[in-house]
């Protein structure tokens, strides 16, 4: 019990459920702009998935971390694009075209890492790179802060200013205006001369890109190689969290950091001999769980009852 | 209505062709050769493997070639005909969900628990012949019922997001189903982690027992035949319908929408968790699986391919599953990897439900039809 105790009091646990929360928060926000946009997306992690598989990919073969990045911010463009012709332009429903886009990204990733490395598992025989961590200077010489703030991920980094930017965004801009009214009443929206098109294929095209991030955070953040499916549910964990957060970003944080830090304890835990199963199952059980309890409080609320 | 119909027959064969041919070129990149040859000859060669290659992908399921000439290959059939029956099953729970314009995408879920907890039964229970794997199958059934009935339950009572629900709950039904193996039911003598064999009269009647064509097939087709009765021929399948067109017509004309919403639920988990058991009960005789198997996911791509119609179901599936084995075949051959075909499915998906694609050819088709009946009107008075 000591054991347990003495690893969740460390600054090693708060690390890990940093880390972890990372990836998650990242597609959270874009689980929230396009939720709020009225469009939810489902294909977040077929996005993820296959921003991954780029960027380690094109570092691989051009050892440059600016154009795998940049690749990876495109695929999560075009992974949304269609998304948002099929389900905004052809009138597929767009879960079905989500589902489809994530089958596509499971099969596509792995027939493409065939192709360009011989393997069907990883990418581990091309040569990529990581992103950085960073040091905050100054900072980091402080004591119990420095450890705290400093030495994150570039990515974390990246990941806690968007909250705000987002938030801001959503909020405080025209575009955010826009995108909650259209996600509110896009006949309402129309009649004020809002193109809904418009407006939602923006909104899914943010996601996509916030997606991507999230996506090479795994692939290029810690390790520098692409298995496959190594997303492994974090894109819908990422809905998860957006759906216990709410509509606002800091929430949508919280939601994020609930996951992460649950998944982090679920490390911890197997110090106390609790089986590896029902530790990894717990974030998905509190997520039912809280879900459960939000639409219940809703409901009890203000009779939002679906007839 | 018969050109509407006709409509979607061409839109879905459209829509095969279109990915069948992006099969072909796929294949094409695949086998493209390196080296230093003129472009010309690469090409060449390209096609010549790729035609080679495409045909084991076409017909590797039915025929074989041996000694130049191609014979009915049994094998593949059988093959592709047990492959089938988990994906029939899935279809069916997930078109019957998706009649009432839900998404519970916990097939997937619903199956693995359900094959998990019954295989415990398969292994216990005393052994009776027909008996025990009726039982068995019908354990599954429950426990694929109380597994769906939870985003059911949220969904119809407080209106929390089944999709996401049902999508968390597949996680905890793959984690659960493996601990219940992994701690309960275990082979310690297996190399690898699988149950204990399942007893002797546990299993399927065989149609052939030299490839192991187990009668599970005949399960699925019945299922599709009762849920399609169920659907077309019952007030309830109306009910459902009815729903799914309009929940707010239904509402107000007298439905208990909620409550039609839960059994719609509870009926899908039932007919979704056999799915996973048939196929251990009749193929493998044991639980094999260390991950889901996927045919939750597979449902979804059958239900719409089937457009939600229990008579189309086994049809969608028998298509899935052929061009399945015949990647599977072509990737024994050639070097071209399997998972192609998931490429193909996407598009299948993409383009089947995409209500605008080709939507010209529909106008036409409705227009055609509406001036006809006009003229047969116009005839019927002109006779009188």
């Amino acid at each position: 019990m000591n054991n347990v105790l003495s690893s969740i009091l460390s600054w090693e646990f708060v690390a890990a459920g940093i880390r972890v929360t990372t990836p998650i928060l990242l597609a959270a926000l874009g689980a929230l702009v396009a939720e709020l946009s009225g469009t939810p997306n489902i294909a977040l992690e077929g996005t993820m998935l296959f921003s991954a598989f780029v960027g380690v990919i094109i570092s691989g073969f051009t050892h440059s971390l600016w154009l795998s990045v940049i690749g990876a911010l495109i695929t999560g463009i075009i992974m949304s694009s269609i998304l948002a012709y099929f389900s905004l332009k052809l009138k597929t429903d767009i879960i079905m075209a989500a589902i489809a886009l994530n089958i596509f990204a499971s099969g596509g990733t792995i027939y493409a890492l065939y192709l360009l490395t011989g393997d069907k598992g990883s990418s581990a025989s091309l040569k990529s790179l990581v992103l950085p961590s960073i040091d905050i200077p100054i900072l980091k010489d402080i004591p119990i802060l420095g450890d705290i703030l400093s030495g994150h991920h570039i990515l974390t980094y990246v990941a806690i200013i968007l909250v705000f930017l987002i938030q801001y965004m959503l909020y405080r801009t025209p575009l955010g205006l826009r995108i909650r009214s259209v996600g509110e009443s896009p006949d309402a929206a129309r009649s004020v001369g809002i193109s809904v098109f418009k407006t939602q294929y923006t909104a899914l095209i943010i996601s996509g890109m916030l997606a991507s991030l999230g996506g090479i955070f795994l692939s290029m953040g810690y390790v520098e190689w692409f298995a496959r499916d190594m997303t492994s549910g974090r894109g819908f964990i990422a809905l998860a969290a957006q759906a216990l957060g709410g509509t606002s970003a800091y929430g949508v944080a919280l939601g994020s950091l609930l996951f992460g830090f649950s998944e982090a304890l679920s490390f911890s835990l197997q110090f106390l001999n609790i089986p590896y199963e029902v530790t990894q199952s717990m974030p998905f059980i509190i997520t039912v769980g809280a879900l459960a309890f939000y639409a219940w409080n809703k409901a009890k609320n203000k009779k939002n009852r679906d007839i | 209505m018969k050109s509407t119909k006709r409509y979607e027959i061409y839109r879905t064969a459209i829509a095969i062709g279109i990915a069948l041919l992006l099969g072909y070129i796929l294949i094409l990149v695949t086998v493209f050769p390196d080296g230093d040859m003129a472009f010309a000859e690469k090409m060449r060669a390209a096609f010549k493997e790729a035609n080679e290659s495409f045909k084991t992908f076409l017909l590797s399921p039915i025929l074989k070639q041996r000694s130049g000439e191609w014979v009915f290959n049994l094998r593949g059939f059988i093959q592709w005909i047990n492959e089938s029956v988990p994906i029939i099953i899935t279809g069916l729970a997930v078109s019957l969900i998706f009649t009432a314009k839900h998404f519970n995408i916990g097939a997937e879920g619903q199956l693995f628990l359900g094959a998990a907890i019954a295989t415990g039964a398969a292994i216990y229970f005393p052994s009776i012949p027909i008996i025990t794997p009726i039982l068995v199958i019908l354990i599954a059934s429950l426990v694929g019922a109380g597994w769906s009935a939870i985003p059911g339950y949220l969904k119809s009572k407080w209106n929390a997001s089944e999709v996401v629900t049902s999508l968390m709950l597949n996680y905890v039904a793959l984690y659960m189903g493996l601990f219940i193996i992994k701690t309960f039911l275990r082979d310690p003598n297996a190399g690898q982690l699988v149950s204990l064999k399942f007893s002797d009269s546990a299993s399927l009647f065989l149609l052939n027992s030299r490839y192991r064509w187990h009668s599970g097939i005949l399960i699925a087709l019945a299922l599709s035949f009762a849920l399609w009765f169920v659907m077309k021929k019952t007030t309830w399948g109306y009910k459902v319908r009815l729903i799914g067109n309009n929940k707010h017509f239904a509402y107000y004309s007298g439905i208990n929408t909620q409550k039609t919403f839960f059994q719609v639920h509870l009926l899908s988990g039932a007919i979704a968790g056999t799915a996973g058991i048939i196929e251990l009960l009749g193929y493998y005789g044991r639980f094999v699986w260390l991950y889901s198997p996927g045919y939750g996911w597979d449902g979804i791509i059958i239900a719409t391919l089937a457009r939600n119609n229990p008579i189309y179901v086994p049809i969608a599936a028998l298509f899935l599953s052929y061009i399945r084995v015949g990647a599977k075949t072509m990737g024994r051959y050639t070097n071209i990897p399997p998972e192609m075909v998931s490429i193909l499915q996407a598009t299948i998906i993409l383009l089947v439900t995409a209500e605008a694609f080709l939507s010209q050819m529909r106008q036409r088709a409705i227009e055609k039809e509406a001036r006809s009946t006009e003229e047969a009107i116009a005839g019927g008075d002109a006779n009188e």
